[in-house]
């Protein structure tokens, strides 16, 4: 009898993967659904449906999951075949199947299913319905990939997945220029968590040889450097998404997406990415424990931060998401002391509390929590006062360090464009228009707009050259040079100078 | 300055001025606990209706009118009727205008015809890429318009038009080879010739004067900016902002706030924005020195600022509100707590009140505007922030302001825009500014975009290209004249009279055919079985309509829902007395809840049991929010429940809220209570209030009450007065979903304190006095309608005479099978009720349905509020009895036989402006959600306990949102009332606040003659309007489930007709 049921759960074991997938046919099938241009009433049920079904579903296969990892002896990673390989290079399609992670993916499911009722009666009528919940089944497989996930490759899928649909829900009122500044704010910022995970998996590959969680966690980089590289780049990724210092402004300004979303993102799930990412690294994080007492240190400092600016705000969802930000400070710091465990406690019991605290947002008229009073020593700087309610301008200083240069830079390259490239062709992109030849097929345009693009270059600098239009160009190119020369001498492109070559000597 | 200082005192009051002014333009929501229904523009209502429409439109630039578009589909539905606009526009262009209206223009072409064209069909001029898209994608040229006539050959048509129009082709390239060789900087020097210059030079010029000539009347500098480069200047500073504002005014959320709010939010903000290092951060280096210096006194600096800023004094006040209104939602906050000296509001707690004061935020306000534009005038143009420094610079670059503004204004095609583009992104070259200039400033303007209007309106006057010829130019302007006769204000007031015109045909339909049919009520000289006065709420329609269907024996009644008992009451639980009344009356007495003699002990162990339970809610709640280590400590043992809470609200939420409710109420120990209403031993806690009502005041309301019903004989056994209130989860606005006349509460108490006054002997005594014979035989009761579930709570039974038992038992079967149905009715506009194509669900499933809605956390639409409301009746119920009304109608009992019109004019006064709020709060929301309602409800943040934004940065939104709508049809209230026409207009000319109203058509009176029944409209301006009765029937249906059947849209008034009685 018993051997049945352990046999059964094994047989169930082999369908992890479908805890990923689920939710991701569920959004397949609900953006089907946009494109066919479903809309009213009556098509909501059947897109709420299709993703509240994908989430129960993945809640009961893990809960049967988990209750079977206690019985089974098998642990750790279960490879379900080879997604694509090449010389040196293989991405296993490989899950985690130990309790921890089967557990923490519960959560998870728990809280996706849970949202995705709530958002059914939640955001009946809102003109992004459908979109709503496609975001969020990408979000649902996006997380689990992230919890269960066996290699880095598909772990950084996941946080892809996640970044995308939580830029798309920060955006959901497309209509307020406020929120979708909001969401391209969040979105860039999480990108440098993004490159630090990227830096790790290549340089997994380059020199464990795999991207394996096993095999870059196992301790087998012999040279402290090249561990200290290799966690350096997930801890950014890690730190990135959690919001920890100095990464914190984003999530503070994500906060303009429906409650549900904000909840299940900022207070209760993705926000604990980071910590999961921790947890998942433990032994590379062991081999190098300067990176252990950094990691620390910046928990404590988002803790303290996070517990500071929570004090000052006066709207409930600031204040619970700092709130948020600090535990999460506190949970960074347990893996920086080396209590990857209680970590992983404190995360998905934090996770479901904060969840529902979070969903009761609106009621907060009613619980009303009247707040704790502080020491006056505190309370009365106002210095203090104005560096805690403006974040310690960590905002004002990632616009002025990272968003202005790239605007700058953006506006230089249009700048480059119309002054020198345009009018060294000087041509009005119109001038296209009307040209007689045309081909068929992919193959056939790509040649006609090639003929068109030398006929035009044809046209200006030879069959112009007459009018002196050959002679401008040249006295144009002069101009344009010196033009490069003076931007040249600005710092930012100095610093684009300066890391270019820090990127080819690395 | 010297000549200002001289007289600070002017300034002062002058600012006083300005400061009341705001009052007329800012909304006027209380902090959203107490959010009570009132009109949108009360402000602007001194001006008659459509004035008032167009003004404030615009001052926010918010539209006042339901899109056309959406008229155009109400038509296409059938809720708006030809003949419906026909008469509308005949009513708005009164006067001599209408014959002119029948002037012939092309043969079988009236100015009528075409003005009417123009509101059926969208005819407004489209832009030149949609035209070409127009013409050359879709089928414009080859199919004719629908709902025009066939006019032959398309093309030749639009080539007329053109040719009418006196249009010139465009000249076209001789070939593809030359258009490309012609360079965009060499067809501008073809076409801007040297000639030309000087006349758009001097035109820039004068648009500089204009430009500052509207600074103060329509724009503050920062606008005027904005006009010019196109940015914003405020983007930057208004997070920071709302943040201290949030800060100043916040009533309970933070712990922390600044240490110089007492000092007020002037001295506060200075003090915090001089240590803010974020100004450096910036580049903007000079701010923060120059906020320390900033004079102490908020007034001075408001006079600095505005002398630096530069609008003419005169217009001082002007520029003070442009910048209020730049955030109206916190402005109106700001303005809203001034006016009240601070105070948070009624049952906010211990908050002490903090200074709020109008000239505080108007000092930063004009602090930041400054020190913002400075920045953007030096970065743009290096110049420091003199309007007559920019306007020097405008006289030596006339191109750059000419090119700046077409650029900002949108007046510039394509190409312009994208040189135009390219020139303010940085070129200092004078040459191509003026080249651009010259090019813009030659263009002719063209009749182009004419010429789309008039073909579409040639197709459907009949004209064909041959026909439009020969009508010529001159008959072709006549038309586009008479096309555009209307303008905004008079197309949206026309749509709205003809939408209010089909609903009310319908309804005085419906009344005329209900006049004087036999009501099944049975013999009328006997007592009814029972007497229920509801509220006049339109909500209470449905419950009344049933409970008269399921025992025809019961009389209902209507009034406001306080019942002519204004009062503050302190619940057994509550720590601060609440004012149950409308909100224009102070109560002067307090009603306590008190234990029943011999449960004081019970109550005592109850308080302490409760507030336990309230401090353990309150201490999970804050510590998990801002614990330091106790923060997670109690979230890892508090997350076991709230993943079980979750689990459960998602599965049951109906079965754990009743659970839970249970649950608290166990713990806190059930208590018998009684209402104090001869006063208390205790002091009362509402200032300048007495403690309860003495015998005399008690038979005055009583009294005052049943005459005003119309109830002062034939009483029944049993007398019920029902209030109401709605609970729901998760909802900040759960105020505006409770009773409009106890000021957003609540209804429940004042049934109650009456219902005890009227079985006191001493106040029967009193009013038997006053000719008011009440029975021994009768008992007044009080309970409460939940208007969410449906369920009703009784008050005081144990004081039920024994002889009265089975009254009630039957009354209570007949009001529980009387909800039922109701919510059956109710389910019919739930999207998401089980109602199935085929038959509404069965009533325990319906009542489930309400039940689980109430208790769900995610239902952001727990019940419908007042959507749909659009008249009140002001009568006997024999006016309404027997009809359907589709829970549509305010009804008010009123006896008219037995009056002089001082209770009607005292029924008016109370109950009109309450009607009228709740009416023109949800049309104004309906018809402009985004501006004047508060947008969606799922991404609204609660904001320091008063309100709330979208996102964590946005202004404060006000009005109702998105959800409380969707189902409005956005139109006045009309209130007929049962009286002769000679009484209501001695009524209206005796009070002023009537003719507001009434005068000036916020809300559209009708009266209906008492004896006749014949029923004529109020018109302002030419007075009674006879209303005769059309040939068409009023349906007919068995009984309110026959006529509902399965249909879920808006239903045409009925008269109910059993089997067996004759109509």
């Amino acid at each position: 009898m018993l051997n049945c049921i352990v046999e059964a759960l094994a047989l169930a074991g082999t369908l992890l993967p479908l805890v990923v997938a689920l939710p991701l046919m569920g959004a397949l099938a609900i953006g089907a659904r946009l494109v066919a241009g479903v809309h009213g009433d009556d098509s909501e049920p059947a897109t709420a449906g299709l993703a509240r079904g994908a989430g129960l579903a993945s809640l009961l296969l893990l809960a049967a999951l988990s209750v079977g990892s206690f019985a089974a002896t098998a642990k750790g990673t279960q490879a379900f075949g080879e997604w694509f390989a090449a010389p040196g290079f293989a991405v296993n399609l490989s899950f985690a199947s130990d309790t921890q992670s089967l557990l923490l993916a519960l959560v998870v499911a728990f809280l996706g299913w849970v949202t995705l009722v709530f958002s059914t009666n939640y955001l009946h009528r809102e003109a992004g319905f459908h979109r709503f919940f496609l975001a969020m089944c990408l979000f649902l497989a996006g997380m689990q990939l992230i919890v269960l996930s066996g290699n880095a490759v598909l772990g950084f899928i996941g946080w892809e997945l996640c970044g995308l649909s939580s830029w798309l829900l920060i955006g959901f009122s497309d209509e307020r220029p406020l929120a979708t500044g909001n969401a391209l704010f969040a979105f860039l910022a999480n990108r440098i968590g993004d490159a630090g995970f990227l830096l790790a998996i290549g340089l997994a590959y380059w020199w464990v040889g795999s991207a394996e969680w096993s095999a870059i966690a196992s301790g087998s980089l012999p040279e402290t450097v090249k561990a200290r590289m290799l966690a350096l780049g997930l801890v950014t990724a890690a730190l990135a998404k959690s919001a920890q210092l100095p990464f914190t402004p984003w999530i503070a300004r994500a906060l303009e997406g429906p409650t549900p979303s904000s909840a299940v993102f900022y207070g209760a799930v993705m926000v604990h990415a980071g910590v999961i990412l921790l947890i998942r690294i433990e032994p590379l994080l062991l081999q190098v424990p300067d990176m252990m007492i950094a990691l620390a240190f910046a928990g404590l400092a988002t803790a303290v931060y996070g517990w500071l600016c929570g004090r000052v705000q006066s709207d409930v969802k600031s204040a619970l998401v700092y709130a948020t930000v600090m535990q999460v400070g506190l949970m960074v710091a347990a893996c920086g002391f080396g209590w990857f465990e209680f970590a992983a406690w404190h995360l998905a019991l934090h996770a479901l509390w904060r969840g529902y605290q979070f969903l009761m947002a609106p009621s907060y008229l009613l619980l009303a929590p009247r707040p704790a009073s502080l020491p006056p020593s505190l309370t009365q700087n106002v210095p203090l006062y104005t560096a805690v309610l403006q974040g310690f301008w960590l905002d004002r200083l990632a616009r002025g360090l990272l968003l202005r240069p790239t605007l700058s830079l953006g506006h230089d390259m249009r700048r480059l464009d119309d002054r020198v490239i345009d009018r060294l062709l000087g041509v009005p992109q119109e001038s296209h228009r009307g040209l007689a030849m045309s081909g068929n097929g992919v193959a056939g345009r790509a040649l006609t707009v090639l003929s068109e693009w030398l006929q035009l270059v044809e046209d200006r600098l030879v069959l112009q050259s007459g009018g002196g239009a050959m002679t401008r160009g040249l006295r144009r190119v002069g101009d344009a040079i010196r033009v490069l020369e003076g931007l040249l001498e600005e710092p930012r492109y100095l610093m684009l100078m300066v890391m270019a070559t820090f990127a080819v000597i690395l | 300055m010297s000549h200002h200082a001289a007289e600070p005192t002017t300034l002062r009051e002058r600012l006083a001025a300005w400061v009341a002014h705001l009052e007329h333009v800012l909304p006027a929501q209380a902090p959203i606990r107490n959010f009570v229904h009132h009109n949108t523009l009360h402000g602007l209502q001194h001006l008659p209706f459509p004035e008032a429409l167009a003004e404030a439109q615009r001052i926010t630039g918010a539209r006042p009118w339901l899109e056309e578009s959406r008229c155009r589909e109400l038509l296409a539905e059938g809720r708006i009727a030809r003949a419906d606009l026909e008469a509308a526009l005949d009513e708005s262009l009164a006067g001599d205008e209408v014959a002119d209206l029948d002037t012939e223009i092309v043969p079988g072409g009236r100015i009528r015809d075409v003005v009417l064209i123009g509101l059926l069909h969208d005819l407004s001029p489209v832009s030149a890429a949609r035209l070409q898209w127009l013409l050359h994608e879709s089928d414009a040229l080859t199919r004719p318009v629908s709902g025009g006539v066939q006019v032959g050959d398309l093309p030749a048509l639009w080539q007329a038009c053109g040719d009418v129009l006196g249009l010139q082709p465009a000249p076209q390239p001789a070939s593809e080879l030359e258009a490309l060789f012609r360079t965009p900087a060499e067809s501008m020097d073809d076409e801007g010739g040297a000639e030309d210059d000087a006349g758009w030079q001097i035109g820039a010029r004068a648009l500089w004067s204009m430009l500052v000539g509207r600074l103060g009347r329509e724009w503050t500098l920062s606008a005027l900016l904005e006009r010019l480069t196109g940015e914003n200047v405020l983007e930057e500073v208004r997070p920071t902002l709302i943040r201290h504002l949030a800060a100043h005014l916040d009533l309970g959320m933070s712990s922390w706030r600044n240490p110089k709010r007492a000092q007020g939010f002037y001295a506060a903000w200075r003090a915090s924005a001089a240590a803010d290092i974020g100004w450096e951060l910036d580049e903007w280096l000079a701010a923060r020195e120059e906020i320390a210096r900033l004079p102490d006194d908020p007034l001075e600096t408001i006079e600095r600022e505005l002398m630096h800023l530069g609008p003419d004094e005169a217009h001082w006040g002007d520029y003070l509100e442009r910048l209020a209104l730049e955030l109206p939602g916190w402005s109106g906050m700001f303005l809203w707590r001034d006016r009240r000296g601070g105070a948070p509001g009624a049952g906010s707690g211990d908050e002490a009140p903090v200074p709020v004061a109008m000239a505080d935020y108007l000092a930063v306000r004009l602090v930041l505007e400054r020190v913002c534009c400075e920045e953007l005038v030096h970065r743009i143009w290096g110049l420091p922030l003199f309007l007559s420094e920019l306007g020097d610079h405008f006289l030596f670059h006339p191109a750059e302001l000419k090119v700046r503004h077409d650029f900002f204004a949108g007046l510039l095609d394509e190409a312009d825009a994208h040189e135009a583009r390219r020139l303010i992104a940085g070129d200092p070259d004078t040459a191509h500014w003026e080249r651009l200039a010259a090019k813009i400033g030659t263009r002719r303007y063209s009749r182009e975009p004419q010429r789309w209007p008039l073909f579409l309106l040639s197709q459907h006057l009949g004209l064909d290209a041959a026909a439009l010829r020969a009508a010529g130019p001159a008959t072709a302007d006549a038309l586009l004249d008479a096309l555009g006769r209307l303008d905004a204000t008079a197309r949206g007031f026309v749509w709205l009279q003809a939408y209010e015109r089909h609903y009310r045909e319908q309804i005085f339909a419906a009344l005329t055919r209900n006049h004087g049919r036999r009501v099944p009520a049975g013999d009328v000289s006997a007592a009814p079985a029972a007497q229920c006065v509801f509220c006049m709420d339109d909500r209470e329609e449905g419950t009344r309509r049933h409970l008269e269907e399921v025992n025809p024996a019961i009389e209902t009644f209507g009034a406001a829902g306080f019942f002519g008992v204004p009062m503050y009451w302190v619940g057994l639980d509550d720590s601060a007395p609440t004012a149950l009344c409308p909100v224009v009356v102070t109560p002067a007495n307090e009603v306590r809840e008190v234990p029943v003699a011999g449960a004081e002990s019970i109550a005592a162990s109850r308080r302490v049991r409760r507030a336990l339970r309230l401090e353990w809610q309150n201490r999970l709640h804050r510590a998990t929010r801002d614990g330091t280590l106790s923060a997670p400590l109690l979230a890892m043992l508090a997350a076991p429940f709230g993943a079980l809470a979750m689990a459960l609200q998602s599965l049951a939420p109906a079965w754990l809220g009743e659970l839970l409710r249970r649950r608290r109420e166990a713990f806190d120990r059930p208590l018998a209570t009684q209402a104090a209403i001869g006063g208390d031993r205790q002091a009362p806690l509402a200032a300048n209030a007495r403690a309860g009502f003495s015998d005399d005041e008690q038979a005055e309301r009583v009294a005052g009450f049943l005459r005003t019903l119309g109830l002062t004989q034939r009483f029944a056994p049993l007398v019920v007065v029902v209030g109401h209130g709605s609970n729901s989860l998760n909802n900040p606005h759960a105020a505006a979903y409770d009773c409009g006349a106890c000021s957003g509460r609540h209804g429940g108490p004042n049934a109650r304190v009456l219902a005890a006054m009227a079985n006191r002997a001493e106040v029967r005594a009193r009013l038997a006095e006053r000719g008011i014979v009440i029975p021994d035989a009768t008992w007044f009761l009080g309970c409460e309608h939940n208007t969410g579930d449906e369920s009703i709570a009784w008050y005081d039974l144990a004081a039920l005479p024994a002889a009265r038992q089975a009254d009630f038992d039957a009354l209570v079967r007949d009001l529980g099978e009387a909800t039922r149905r109701h919510a059956i009715e109710r389910c019919r506009r739930f999207a998401s009720a089980p109602f199935a194509a085929s038959a509404p669900p069965a009533a325990g499933r319906a009542l489930r349905h309400l039940l689980a809605r109430r208790h769900d956390w995610s239902q952001a639409r727990p019940e419908l509020g007042h959507a749909t409301v659009a008249t009140a009746f002001i009568g006997r119920r024999t006016m309404s009895r027997g009809a359907f009304f589709d829970r549509r109608a305010f009804l008010i009992s009123y006896d008219p036989g037995d009056d002089d019109g001082r209770i009607l004019e005292a029924i008016l006064l109370a109950a009109g402006p309450v009607g009228a709020g709740i009416s023109l709060e949800y049309y104004f929301s309906t018809v402009d959600n985004p501006r004047f309602g508060c947008g969606s409800k799922i991404t609204h943040n609660l904001t320091g306990l008063f309100g709330v934004m979208e996102g964590a940065s946005s202004d404060l939104r006000t009005g109702l949102p998105q959800q409380m709508i969707e189902i409005h049809e956005p139109m006045r209230l009309l209130v007929v009332l049962e009286q002769t026409r000679a009484v209501v207009s001695a009524i209206y000319h005796r009070q002023p606040p009537l003719q507001e109203l009434i005068g000036n058509g916020w809300i559209v009176v009708a009266a209906k003659e008492p004896e006749s029944g014949e029923i004529s409209r109020f018109d302002p301006v030419r007075g009674w309007l006879p209303w005769s009765p059309s040939a068409a029937e009023v349906p007919h249906a068995r009984d309110s489930a026959a006529w509902l059947g399965t249909h879920r849209e808006p239903l045409p008034p009925a008269l109910l007709v059993p089997e067996g009685t004759p109509c």
